[in-house]
């Protein structure tokens, strides 16, 4: 009476091993695969760019394509604003205004000369990067300017997103 | 030494002669039978099939079409793998290689991308047949789960439109890569893994050579690994479910009747006790006059979808040239910059939902691309659960019972297609509405 009672529990124990074993050994290799996937080391850009001597920047705005950012220039002041747009990340252009204007930003005076817009979905943003339609979440980013102690090239960090008080006066 | 006599051969069944390359020799009708029901390729199919189940004006045949269109993608994607190198420095120069170059390539390649396009729809069509007639609905027969097909036909059209997806990033051009950075951009606006679940579709915080990798190996073999396999699924639970659901429409309105027993079936005894001829009570699929063999009927109309499936495709791809747009740059953006045109009612969503609430601000590509999307197949997966029409409606086109939801599914759809004209056609430079009468202004093509 208890005999095959016996036998079937080690039969059932060893089935449930053997589903169990098969179960783990697929998930872990599935997670394995899976983990694989997220990068490890990243060959992106660096976020420090070195952008030149502060000399060569025109007074007013420049852009630079590769690192996506426009670099603003009153004199001696400059300041970096992002040309990503902060709803699906296309780059925006910049328009200019018919005539400047000057607008307290973070407590500062600065010049507005232009305003910037969104090809993708058509986000504006006023020249301090304030977004003023569309459907932009939030104002572009701006990101701290230094010079470089090496060679007084103007150097950006993408990575060190700043207020918009910021100016750097060389 | 005796010698055995050799057995004589057995006659030929009438209308069944021996052919070359056929090795099938049946020696009667049951043999016949056997051999079509015995064959991979010909049991995919009952041996009965309801006649009204195969009108052209029931299903329109537009799963066997998305079916005939899967296969011609598998087909002219297979000489494409030959010649397209899925690397940032070389996929364009291939594909122009493609188009300009190789002989034929360009034929193959419109046949590829409008059959693509052509599957999209197709599959979006398949959908609303079925759901305008009920066919996820349950009829009499038991053992139905035609709620389960319904899910795996929404996982298809899911892995339909991933598939056009990535296919759409292959070429590198800016048409492509400017579609994939709006789109793998919506991923990023989910709230706290967005940015988690963008790299690991991308690899990376860029589009570049690990995101090109990636979407070429899930266009080649992993989405279509899956579509075929649910495929095979989809096909088999047809089968189970007892065919399409007009078949089960027959079965309800039909009034049972005497018949005399088929030669050709075996039947219990039960079957045949009454009266005092052997007749049986037949209500079914089998009743003789409302159905046909499904060989040949059934598989001469799939062959005859599918050739011409085959043919509208591959003659509108003499006609229609592929677009290829310049080397994907991805310093400037296409000024507009638009999603793929299946995407495009997204596209217009996410330019229109961002809510401002004081300082709080939920971005629209969360709303339109994450939420609205997301409650929209949600719906359409537990639609079978929700559904509480009679079974008698079943595989019955616009039936009254199910007017409101019908009415609701048709509203969306035009919904849909209204937004989806607008992103195409009506949305100009910096996304501004123009009427097909207005001029676009020129822009400049770089700041």
């Amino acid at each position: 009476m208890s005999e095959p009672t016996k036998k079937n529990d080690r039969r059932d124990f060893l089935i449930k091993l053997g589903t169990g074993a098969g179960v783990c050994a697929l998930g872990i290799q599935g997670l394995a695969s899976a983990r694989s996937l997220m990068p490890n080391v990243s060959y992106d850009a660096p976020t420090t760019v070195k952008l030149g001597p502060p000399a060569e920047f025109p007074d007013g705005l420049k852009f630079l394509a590769d690192e996506r950012l426009f670099i603003f220039r009153d004199g001696n002041t400059f300041h970096a604003v992002s040309a990503v747009c902060t709803h699906l990340g296309c780059t925006v252009r910049a328009e200019a205004l018919p005539r400047p204007e000057t607008a307290t930003v973070g407590g500062a005076p600065l010049k507005l000369t232009h305003k910037f817009i969104c090809p993708c979905h058509g986000s504006q943003y006023a020249g301090d990067g304030t977004n003023i339609s569309g459907p932009a979440p939030k104002p572009l980013s701006w990101y701290r300017l230094s010079v470089a102690g090496d060679d007084g090239q103007l150097v950006v960090d993408l990575a060190d997103e700043v207020d918009r008080d910021f100016r750097l006066t060389v | 030494m005796t010698m055995t006599p050799t057995p004589a051969p057995h006659p030929e069944a009438p209308g069944v002669r021996p052919r070359r390359f056929w090795s099938v020799t049946p020696r009667s009708d049951r043999d016949a039978g056997d051999a079509i029901t015995s064959n991979f390729m010909l049991h995919a199919f009952p041996a009965k099939v309801s006649k009204a189940s195969m009108a052209w004006s029931y299903s329109f045949w537009l799963g066997t079409i998305t079916a005939a269109l899967f296969l011609l993608l598998t087909l002219s994607g297979l000489p494409l793998m030959f010649l397209y190198v899925p690397s940032v420095e070389r996929a364009y120069q291939s594909v122009k290689d493609i188009e300009y170059v190789i002989t034929f390539g360009s034929w193959i390649r419109a046949v590829h991308r409008i059959a693509a396009h052509a599957m999209v729809v197709a599959v979006v069509l398949h959908l609303a047949r079925v759901f305008f007639t009920g066919a996820y609905k349950n009829g009499i027969a038991r053992g139905q789960h035609r709620e389960w097909n319904w899910v795996i036909g929404v996982v298809m059209l899911l892995l339909t439109l991933f598939l056009s997806f990535t296919g759409y990033l292959l070429p590198w051009d800016q048409l492509a890569f400017w579609a994939v950075t709006v789109g793998t951009n919506i991923a990023s606006a989910i709230p706290w893994v967005g940015a988690q679940v963008r790299e690991l579709l991308i690899g990376g915080r860029e589009i570049e050579q690990a995101t090109l990798i990636r979407f070429y190996a899930l266009h080649i073999i992993v989405l279509p690994g899956a579509l075929g396999g649910l495929f095979a699924y989809h096909m088999w639970r047809v089968r189970k479910d007892g065919g399409l659901a007009r078949a089960d429409r027959e079965e309800i309105t039909e009034v049972a009747r005497q018949v005399s027993p088929s030669p050709t079936k075996t039947y219990t005894l039960l079957g045949v006790t009454t009266g005092t001829a052997p007749t049986v009570t037949a209500r079914s699929l089998e009743a003789p006059n409302t159905t046909v063999n499904a060989v040949p009927d059934l598989t001469r109309r799939a062959m005859i979808a599918t050739l011409g499936t085959f043919a509208v495709i591959s003659i509108l791809a003499v006609f229609i040239a592929s677009p290829l747009e310049e080397p994907a740059n991805a310093l400037i953006t296409p000024n507009p910059a638009k999603a793929p045109w299946y995407f495009l009612w997204l596209q217009e969503i996410v330019t229109d939902t961002t809510i401002h609430m004081g300082s709080f601000t939920i971005n629209g590509a969360f709303i339109g691309g994450v939420i609205l999307p997301g409650v929209l197949i949600g719906l359409l997966t537990v639609w079978p659960w929700l559904d509480r029409s009679p079974s008698a409606v079943t595989g019955e086109w616009f039936p009254r019972a199910r007017r409101t939801q019908n009415l609701v599914f048709i509203l969306v759809m035009v919904a849909i297609l209204l937004l989806t004209y607008v992103g195409m056609e009506m949305r100009g430079p910096y996304w501004q509405i123009y009427w097909p009468w207005e001029t676009w202004p020129s822009m400049p093509g770089r700041i």
